[in-house]
Order: structure tokens, then sequence, then C-alpha cells
């Protein structure tokens, strides 16, 4: 059932975010989407302790083990090969999209609505508008200096900004939001700032290269 | 033992799936060929460059050129290879000669591709004042038409990228038909059945002495324009060693026969005696005349719309180097940010304001749209890149200087240093004899006003990068870097930190 605290984890509230609360149509190109979201299942697992990110690449931090089908998944890929943090986002932005909309139809937060015109597929819409709408407030709380902001929903607002959700979320900020969350991702652990660096890095190069 | 080998090199699943979603020869060769808007060179630039200089050795210019080009790209793809953001000249130029540099070198960037994208509104308005005038008897200046181009161009660079990806592509393929027939039209119907190959000698490029080559050569080079864009897909294709090198190749060379066979085609069919004169009268209807009836009013239909996506094209690589400049703080970082769609609104607004401004004044000032609006500004762009071209094959040669990176001689040095001397002396020519390829007096101020714009860009360019060095250091790290510059960034303030 879904819920106004949301699942706790960054690509849900990532997703949701990226989306219209009510019909579900995507605020970004779909590539920009998948390339965010990637971001936010490596953040998923940097935040439970199970890789640690470098400028070279990934690597697996220890024996914890991430809750849920997705991220035991992506663990398992990312570990078995070792390669570049961009090479990891472009392969896992493929799929992110749809993987992440299947894990939140699985919790309830999304369904799957058929379309009218039989040529094209169903498209996920938010069952409760006011959930879905929820994880803007969570990341909104790293814009402003008054508020409490956990490690979380700092990622969640530093990767929201890098894929181009920038002007969706600003607005709901103080006077000042920008530069304070400059500030707030400044402080985050090193990996998580080398993710959301190179989750804006690779969203620029799909821009430059017409991609997007 | 074999099939342990066989193992081991096959590539992971990861590969295989990241090189399936990787972009192929045609990709990035339809990519860099969408850009250019064959029809806008064919019947826009070159009718209007016999009229204004007089000279007659444009098709073979366009063969010259595209050698150049390509002994000048052998020592940029190679250096594509061992940079990021390729594919922008001034990041060529930031890693060969300087980041200083490289920010004069990317403001004269912005204002030639500025130039280059204001400049098609002045061949766009009175094309559809004509066209609306002769089939639908609607009578309204140029401008009017000019400010519908530009209110319509405002809107769609606003929007997804993708969709005028989709328009420019199906204009691309129609245009380059339109302009083969036409050329094969004006060959088979040439007047007394006699084929003349003067036009395409050697000896036409320096007709009137050795001043001629420079200016035939920027107006060449206004048709490559958009070849050097393949290696911003270096990270995107399939094999970058092999795709980009073959694409750029590949793009040269059909620009050089597409554009080369219909400015031969023009000349035989008006008579290379004739052909200025002609061309004086019957402007982009030098190209319309080689062809029957039904391919005649394709063409100028598809001519209105090459200017139109031309236009576009340009007005997206404007905000995309504005974008890539913002990110990297060098201009102001509103320029750098995106809204809906991953649309850089500011940067994009920015050139639509240029344009608006520009459109206006000369309607007010009551200048001449094709001469002085189209061809002055293409012109000069055109030369804005020509410059950078120049100094980009200096960068490379700067660049493998220091280090080799492991290419041989010809791709490092011989090649760069035989495009650097070539190109650099077409520039000092086309600056001596700015006149003519303006087609105004010695002592008009146009003639030396437009190529100071640069000098004066430039300065302006070395100034800020100056400043920039010593301010705001960190800004300064991460010149050239483009898409790479969130990362840069982060680098930079670890390194201050650690410091």
């Amino acid at each position: 059932m879904a819920r106004l605290t949301g699942t706790g984890l960054v690509a849900d509230d990532l997703y949701l975010m990226s989306h219209h609360e009510v019909t579900g149509r995507p605020y970004l190109h779909h590539r920009a989407i998948g390339v965010g979201l990637a971001g936010a299942l490596l953040a998923e697992l940097v935040l439970a302790g199970s890789i640690r990110i470098w400028p070279e690449g990934v690597a697996p931090a220890g024996r914890s083990l991430p809750a849920g089908e997705l991220a035991r998944s992506v663990l398992a890929l990312v570990v078995s090969e070792r390669r570049r943090v961009p090479d990891w986002l472009a392969f896992l932005a493929r799929s992110a999209e749809r993987d992440v909309a299947r894990r939140l139809e699985h919790e309830k937060y999304l369904t799957l609505a058929g379309s009218r015109r039989p040529w094209r597929t169903g498209r996920w819409v938010p069952v409760d508008p006011d959930c879905a709408f929820a994880p803007l407030f969570r990341a909104q709380a790293a814009l402003d200096p008054g508020k409490p902001v956990t490690v979380a929903g700092a990622t969640l607002a530093g990767l929201a900004t890098a894929c181009g959700l920038g002007s969706r979320l600003l607005p709901y900020g103080p006077k000042g939001a920008r530069r304070w969350l400059d500030e707030t991702v400044r402080q985050l652990a090193p990996d998580l700032r080398e993710l959301i660096a190179q989750t804006q890095a690779a969203t620029d190069s799909l821009l430059l290269s017409q991609r997007v | 033992m074999s099939k342990v080998q066989s193992q081991r090199t096959r590539p992971s699943h990861v590969s295989r799936a990241l090189a399936a979603d990787r972009l192929g020869i045609p990709a990035v060769l339809f990519f860099v060929l969408a850009g250019v808007a064959p029809l806008t060179v064919a019947a826009g630039v070159i009718p209007t460059a016999y009229q204004t200089t007089g000279l007659t050795g444009i098709p073979a210019a366009f063969i010259a050129v595209a050698l150049i080009l390509a002994i000048f790209a052998v020592g940029y793809v190679a250096m594509t290879r061992h940079i990021t953001n390729s594919g922008a000249f001034y990041a060529f130029i930031s890693k060969g000669l300087g980041r200083v540099a490289g920010v004069a070198a990317a403001l004269m960037a912005l204002l030639s591709y500025s130039c280059l994208q204001v400049g098609l509104y002045g061949a766009f308005g009175p094309g559809a004042a004509a066209e609306a005038q002769a089939h639908l008897g609607l009578h309204a200046a140029w401008w009017v038409w000019a400010l519908g181009a530009w209110a319509l161009i405002a809107v769609l660079g606003l929007l997804r990228v993708d969709i005028t990806g989709w328009v420019l592509g199906v204009l691309l393929t129609a245009e380059i038909l339109v302009i083969l027939a036409e050329t094969v039209s004006g060959l088979v119907h040439a007047p007394g059945g006699h084929i003349g190959f003067g036009t395409l000698s050697p000896a036409d490029l320096t007709s009137a002495g050795l001043g001629t080559f420079g200016v035939l050569a920027v107006v060449a080079v206004l048709g490559f324009v958009g070849f050097e864009q393949a290696p911003v897909l270096a990270e995107e294709a399939r094999n970058a060693r092999r795709t980009i090198p073959l694409a750029t190749y590949l793009a040269l060379g059909v620009i050089a026969v597409v554009y080369a066979g219909a400015s031969w085609a023009m000349a035989v069919h008006a008579g290379q005696s004739h052909v200025v004169a002609v061309a004086a009268k019957e402007g982009p209807g030098l190209l319309f005349g080689l062809g029957g009836g039904f391919l005649s009013a394709t063409a100028q239909l598809l001519f209105l719309t090459s200017l139109f996506a031309a236009a576009l094209a340009f007005h997206n690589v404007v905000w995309r180097y504005m974008y890539a400049l913002g990110r990297e703080n060098v201009l102001p970082a509103a320029l750098g940010r995106t809204g809906a769609n991953n649309i850089p609104k500011t940067a994009s607004l920015v050139q639509s304001a240029t344009g608006l401004v520009v459109i206006c004044a000369y309607a007010v000032a009551g200048w001449q749209p094709m001469s002085q609006l189209f061809f002055w500004l293409g012109t000069t762009g055109g030369f804005g890149i020509l410059v950078l071209l120049a100094l980009t094959a200096v960068a490379v040669l700067a660049f493998f200087g220091r280090d080799s990176h492991g290419e041989g001689a010809w791709c490092r040095l011989i090649a760069p240093a035989l495009a650097a001397i070539l190109l650099t002396l077409i520039v000092v020519l086309a600056v001596l004899n700015y006149p003519t390829l303006l087609g105004v007096g010695k002592g008009d101020p146009a003639a030396w006003e437009f190529p100071a714009s640069y000098a004066v860009v430039g300065i302006v360019g070395l100034g800020w990068g100056v400043l920039l060095k010593l301010r705001r250091p960190e800004v300064y790290a991460t010149i050239g870097l483009g898409a790479h510059a969130a990362t840069g960034q982060l680098a930079s303030a670890v390194d201050e930190v650690r410091r």
C-alpha cells in the first residue's frame, strides 16, 4: 500500500519526481531519466554500504547485502566485472526506468494503465498523487538551510538536479536554494559526490551529442 | 586451447549491450550531414557567391577545400581519441594552446555560429516573400517572413531535439536528391551540348591572383560547416577509432561531390563567361533553372525548408556551445541549466533574442537582406570557422608536440603542419581580399569591420581567460571539458581541499 513516507529508496523517489503525479507523463527525455535512475540505483547500493565508488570505477564495500531483488541484481552485476562509472550508468540506464517502475508497481505506488491506442504500450500511473508528489518534499529539505536533511534526501536532490530536474525542484526552495543545494551535496561522502558528478556528466554528454 | 581463448576474448553481456546501443558509421554520417542543409548552399550561397565575388572558380574551390579539410581531419580525429568534449573547436584549442586561448576560441566560435544562424533569415525572408507573392498573392516585406521563421525557430528550439532531428533528416534526403537531379538535368541540357570543365580547373582558383583562392575558400568552407561535428559523437560511437574518421571523410566526400557538381552544372548551363551575370539576374533561380517545371518548383519549396532547417540546426549548435560554456562557468551559469525535457531554455532564448535584434535592425535600416544579411554574415561566419580550423590545426600540432600519445608522424606532425600552413595562408588571403568577398569597394568599412570583429572577440576572450586564471582557478581548471565539467569541478574541489 502506498504511503506518504515512500519506500525509502532513492531510485523510487527519483522515478516519482521525474513523472507527473497524476498522469505519469515524464518531465524529461527517457534517456535522461534512465541515466538519473541508473545513478540512483548505484546510490542505493552506496547508502546500503554494499559498494564504494571511485573516479576509476565501482568496488564492493563489504558483506552487507541491500534489501530488494532489483538492488541485489544490480549489486551482482556491478561487482561481476570491473568498469568505469559512466559505463555502468549507460548500461543500467537502458532498463532502469522500466525496472524501477516495476518495483514501484509491486509496492502499489504505480499501476500500469492501458493505452486507448492499440499500437501504443500502456503507461505507469501513480496510484495516489499525494504519495507521488511527496518525494519532492523529501528532496526539498536539501534546498533549505533551515530544514534537517538526510543523506538520502541530499543524494536524491543532487541526482535530480544532475539529470535535469533542477527546474522542477528548485522553485520549491527558498531564495538561494541552488547555492545551498551545492553546499549540501559538497558535504556528502566522496563516493556519492562522485556519483552525482558522473550522472551530471552523463546527462550533459547526452545533451551535447544530441541524444536527448 | 582455442576454445578457452575464445571464451576469454568474448565480450561480456555488458559490453555487447553497450555496443548495441552505440552509433555506427551511417548514424554518425547522417548526424553530420543533417546539420549541413545542402540546398541552402546550392541555391543560396553558390549563386550569391558567383554574383558578389564575380569569380567562377567555385566548383574547383569545393574540391580544393575538401582536400585541405581531409588533411586537417587526420590530426583532428587523431586528437579526438585523446581528449574529452571532442567536437568543439575550443576544447581542442584549450588542450593544445592553453585554456586562455581556449576561452578566446570559444567566444569566436559563438560569434561564427551565431553569424551563420542569423544570416539565414536574410535568405529565408526574401525567398518566402517571393513564393507567397507568386503562389498565394500575399504581399509582405521580407522581414515579416523572416520574423515568422524566427518565431517558429524560437519555439522549436525550446522543444525536444529528437523531433527536430527527425524533420532535419527527411529534409536532408529530399534536398540531396533534388540537387543531384538538378545537376544531372543541367549537364544533360547544356547549351549546344557542350560541357566545359573550366570552372573545375585548378587554374580558376587563382584567376585574379593568389588572393582569389582566399575568397573562394571562405565561400567553399561555408558548405563544409558541420563536418567538424562528427567527433562530438566519439563517446557514443561503436568504434570511435574507425567510426569517427570514416564518417568525417565520407561527409567531406559527399559534400564536395554535391556542391562541386551543382556549382559546375550551373556554370555549364549558364556558360562560364555568363554565369556571374546570370547569377546576378536570377539569384537562387540559377539552380532552379537547371531542371524542369516540377523539379524547379520542388527545389524552390525545399530551398525555403532547407534555409529553415539550417537556421534551426545552427540555433541548436549555438545553444549547445552556450550550454557547455555555462556548465564550465566560463559564461554565466544560467546558460548551463536545463528546463523541462532537458532543454537549456536560457541559452536557446539568448540566441533567439540575438536573431530578433538583427532582423529588426536590418528591417529598420532598410539594408539589403540577401547580400548584406545572408551573404555578408554567412561568409563572416565561414571566415570565423576558417580561423578556428587554422587555430585547431596549430593546437593539434602543439598537443602532439608535448606527447605523441602513440600516434604516427603523419597523424601528429605532417598532416597537422600541412593543414596549419594551408589554412593560415587562406585566412591571410581572405583578410587581404575581404572587399572582394563582400563585393564592396576597398575603402568600405564593412571590409575591415567584419574580420576585425573576430580580433575584438578574441582579445576579450584572452582577457577573460586571464581573469579566470587569476581570480577563479577552479573555473579555469575545467575550461574545455564540456560535458565532463561536472567531474572536473569535483576533482578540482578535491584538489583544493587536499592543498
